[in-house]
């Protein structure tokens, strides 16, 4: 019993991480129809950012600040300057950005050097419960409570605001959502953004989480992230949550029992629900 | 694009590079320009998916690898003789054959995104095995083998790598001359209409498929016979991006933009190394890689031999009809 909590907790937390990061993904999918191969990339930076301002300053808050913004920044300029050129084209958009994913993950090492960084937890999260000889580890608590805080700050946002009106409107039809007057250029930006300050917290969670961090993390993760976008259904957020846990609890279970099989078992799923279900559980486009 | 002139230029240049070592005997460049050769047939095959048909694959590693893996268990298992080398290829053929129709077949239904991701996952299938199956592969570390004799000798082995260039040129081009090759060409530039003239689409793509799976398999025996070792790299991400990067930058679409890729990304991947000796960055240099790339990518999405054919085509117009050579540009940009 107790080895079932623990694995579905350690689940948890690993789905909650994809799922920040598939959530940008997705959504950028949804909205711009642009598949960001250099997602990853952003996980990775916010990741290097972050663990480098929590090891500098001391505080572990003010480290995921700087991932989230970071994370932003990064996006802001991917949009500009990588991904505006070629909208609307899909082969060149997998072909640069494919590219900037090779430039960012050397940047990486370039700034912070080819080893990998060790990453420890902050005091007041390091530790465990116990609860009946049920072992429960802080940190990863602390990561599913803030995956599940994104996961509803942004489902509010795309709900209840009117912003979030303005781009679901804009996934269902962007043309009608701009001769309605709406800048979508800003609102794509905005998305962007979003997206990316999402995939750099992720990463930043990730460090004290694995315990080291490295350059070719972002490919790795990203892999993860586009099996969890194409099982939930790309552009569907709900999808990609549900997904995302679906695929950290399997990943976990898999570890434990048939470990073996455990790489394989991501890939297999995916090539299950797309020869049976091109769109994905939850998508609604083919 | 298939006049007779170029015929001539292209004799010459295979000519000149079949004579060159016995006339330049220096053993780092024979080994250079061989690894060019292999990745050229590599890069062919690629631009077969991604230049003829349209369709970007990120599993095209996957073809590669068992080619590699093939002649290297053979080679381990058997004794490294000539017969046991030429059932190695016919195997290879076979296998790459097999696992591209049906991955074609279970694939290419889908679009373009889903598709790239889908041929990602296979290719990490592959990895996965090649990492697990360790009775047979080894597992990460990989393995040597000894090759056959005729394979041994530096020049011959150079010799082969430029014949099997060369073939796979010949053939491919015929290929895409082929009233078939025609119908990729046209699912390329626009799926729907080829599919509402009757053209089963998923059949056309499945042969280019096939065709483009067989001759990386090809590659991948060249390369693992060139190092006499094979490990799990042969099925990773970078092989996939290397055929990638070499036909975009080359050319999109045409056979010999492909070779002049692989030429110069083999030989950048050299000099670049060599300059980490003077200045740490270019120790990073696949920076600079990406960055050309993305630029590539952005400014100049044909390549040098599109650009450079575009820019013929655009002159031949402007010296004839010059009203329709302006609306052709407009068209186009």
């Amino acid at each position: 019993m107790d080895v079932l909590i623990n694995l579905s907790l350690n689940g948890l937390a690993t789905g909650m991480l994809i799922f920040l990061l598939a959530a940008g993904l997705t959504l950028i999918f949804g909205l711009m129809d642009v598949l960001n191969f250099a997602h990853g990339g952003l996980f990775a930076w916010g990741a290097y950012s972050g663990i480098w301002i929590y090891t500098s300053t001391g505080s572990f808050f003010i480290g995921i600040i700087g991932a989230i913004l970071t994370g932003m920044i990064l996006g802001i300029v991917t949009e500009r300057w990588i991904i505006k050129p070629v909208y609307g084209n899909h082969v060149q958009q997998i072909l640069i950005t494919l590219g900037l994913m090779l430039v960012l993950s050397e940047m990486l090492k370039v700034v912070w050097g080819p080893n990998q960084i060790s990453a420890v937890t902050p005091d007041y999260l390091s530790g465990s419960w116990e609860f009946g000889g049920i072992i429960i580890i802080k940190y990863r608590v602390f990561i599913i409570a803030v995956g599940f805080a994104v996961f509803l700050a942004v489902q509010y946002l795309l709900k209840k605001t009117k912003i979030g009106l303005v781009v679901r409107a804009g996934v269902m039809n962007k043309e009608m959502v701009q001769s309605l007057g709406v800048n979508i250029q800003r609102v794509f930006m905005f998305v962007f953004m979003i997206g990316a300050g999402m995939a750099a917290l992720g990463g930043m969670l990730l460090g004290p989480y694995s315990g080291v961090i490295y350059a070719d993390m972002g490919m790795e993760f990203a892999i993860l992230a586009f099996i969890v976008v194409v099982i939930g259904g790309m552009g569907s957020f709900t999808g990609s949550v549900m997904a995302a846990i679906l695929v950290g609890l399997s990943g976990s279970f898999m570890a434990y029992y048939v470990p073996d099989l455990a790489l394989a078992a991501n890939m297999l799923l995916m090539a299950v629900v797309l020869i049976f279900r091109p769109q994905g559980l939850f998508g609604t486009k083919g | 694009m298939f006049s007779n002139r170029m015929n001539i230029l292209y004799l010459i240049v295979a000519g000149f590079l079949a004579v060159l070592p016995f006339v330049y005997d220096s053993r780092s460049m024979l080994i250079l320009l061989s690894q060019v050769f292999i990745f050229a047939v590599l890069a062919m095959s690629y631009d077969i998916l991604l230049g003829y048909t349209g369709i970007v694959s990120f599993g095209h590693a996957m073809f590669f690898g068992i080619g590699a893996y093939t002649v290297g268990v053979f080679m381990k298992r058997f004794e490294p003789e000539t017969s046991y080398f030429l059932l190695a290829v016919l195997v290879t053929i076979l296998l790459t054959a097999v696992v591209s129709y049906f991955v074609g077949l279970l694939t290419l239904r889908l679009k373009s995104h889903f598709y790239a991701m889908l041929t990602m996952a296979f290719a990490g299938l592959f990895l996965v095995l090649a990492e697990k199956w360790r009775t047979v592969t080894y597992g990460n570390d990989g393995f040597t083998f000894r090759v056959p004799d005729f394979l041994k000798d530096r020049t011959d082995f150079y010799l082969i790598c430029l014949g099997s260039m060369v073939i796979v040129f010949i053939l491919l081009k015929r290929f895409t001359n082929s009233p078939l090759g025609r119908v990729l060409q046209a699912i390329r530039e626009n799926e729907q209409r080829t599919e509402s003239l009757g053209y089963s689409v998923l059949h056309y793509k499945v042969i280019a498929s096939v065709v483009s799976g067989v001759i990386a398999g090809i590659a991948g025996i060249l390369y693992a016979v060139s190092l006499r070792f094979v490990n799990t790299s042969v099925f990773t991400m970078d092989i996939t991006l290397d055929a990638l990067l070499m036909t975009i930058i080359g050319g999109v679409g045409t056979l010999v933009g492909a070779i002049i890729g692989a030429g110069i990304i083999e030989f950048s991947h050299h000099w670049l190394t060599e300059l980490a000796k003077v200045h740490w960055i270019f120790e990073r240099w696949i920076i600079f890689f990406g960055i050309i790339y993305i630029l590539a990518v952005m400014f100049f999405p044909m390549g040098i031999v599109g650009s450079l054919q575009k820019l013929k085509f655009r002159k031949k117009k402007k010296t004839s009809i010059p009203v329709e050579s302006e609306a052709v540009s407009q068209g186009d940009s």
